[in-house]
């Protein structure tokens, strides 16, 4: 018999992102344009994505939420609450789909100055949490209906 | 002609939708569920189920050649339990985030570099230069 395989025992572990970008803007700036909606508004999402309403709660245990129009004119929203605000170095807060399945994914936000320049680094711990423990109804479907079209959209060109 | 990049990316994406397909079933969920503790044999996997074994054999094919479920043969006794496909999934799910975060950041560096060009020569100008 071959050695143990991972699913025989634990479900299958989650998995983390982590993506950096080096800014040439000050942490403070940084930081400011990450938690005020009026400028979250202007950067948030990658091309196809617009957001269209922002709100923020920056506190601890406060909530935000983001609404993602998908170019179908789908609307998804992300929302979380604070759990860590040390401004302007360091943000964490949890991530999930709204209607929420499973368990919410956490995202933490660090701006790490480098000379006049600051590197911004976001990890995304907890992706595929939802799909793969919540026993019940499986989150991909709510999921999907939004994704769909970004995936859609972003396999087009290239 | 495709690139195989084309092709690598065509077949991702066949994949994707069989899993999708796969999952998009409440009996299948329930049944990768009960994987997600402990592999079982087929007729353990049916016994909640108000449904006949080849039923459940049937959901069981599905969720294979989506390539969510392993069955190992030993005798007449299959085997089930659950793949490393999630994991490819949850990779393919992994890069649309990044793409997301990336995709986000190059906005944010655009937003807030412009406006600080425009502070400095806002400055400059200030100061007669």
């Amino acid at each position: 018999m071959a050695a143990d395989t991972p699913e025989s025992g634990a479900p299958a572990a989650t998995l983390t992102l982590i993506v950096r970008r080096t800014i040439r803007a000050s942490a403070a700036r940084l930081f400011e344009a990450w938690t005020q909606p009026a400028q979250l508004k202007q950067w948030w999402g990658p091309n196809s994505v617009e957001c269209v309403d922002a709100q923020v709660d920056l506190r601890v245990g406060g909530r935000y939420r983001i609404a993602n129009r998908f170019p179908d004119g789908k609307i998804l929203w992300i929302a979380g609450q604070f759990e860590v605000i040390e401004a302007p170095d360091k943000l964490v807060y949890t991530w999930a789909l709204e209607p929420p399945s499973g368990l919410p994914e956490r995202v933490t936000v660090r701006f790490v100055a480098q000379g006049r320049a600051t590197e911004v680094i976001v990890t995304h711990e907890g992706i595929g949490s939802a799909p793969v423990r919540d026993r019940h109804e499986l989150g991909w479907r709510g999921c999907l209906d939004g994704l769909a079209s970004y995936l859609h959209d972003d396999s087009q060109p290239g | 002609m495709l690139s195989s990049a084309a092709r690598k990316r065509a077949s991702a994406e066949d994949r994707l939708d069989a899993v999708f397909h796969a999952l998009g079933d409440r009996t299948r969920r329930a049944l990768l569920a009960s994987l997600a503790s402990r592999p079982a044999r087929i007729t353990e996997l049916a016994r909640p189920f108000d449904m006949s074994l080849p039923a459940v054999s049937r959901h069981i094919r599905v969720l294979e050649s989506a390539g969510l479920i392993a069955r190992s043969v030993d005798g007449r006794v299959h085997q089930c339990s659950l793949a490393a496909a999630p994991m490819k999934t949850a990779e393919a799910w992994l890069d649309r985030y990044r793409r997301f975060w990336e995709g986000s950041l190059d906005a944010l560096a655009r937003l807030v570099e412009a406006q600080g060009e425009q502070h400095d020569a806002d400055r400059r100008a200030r100061h007669g230069r």
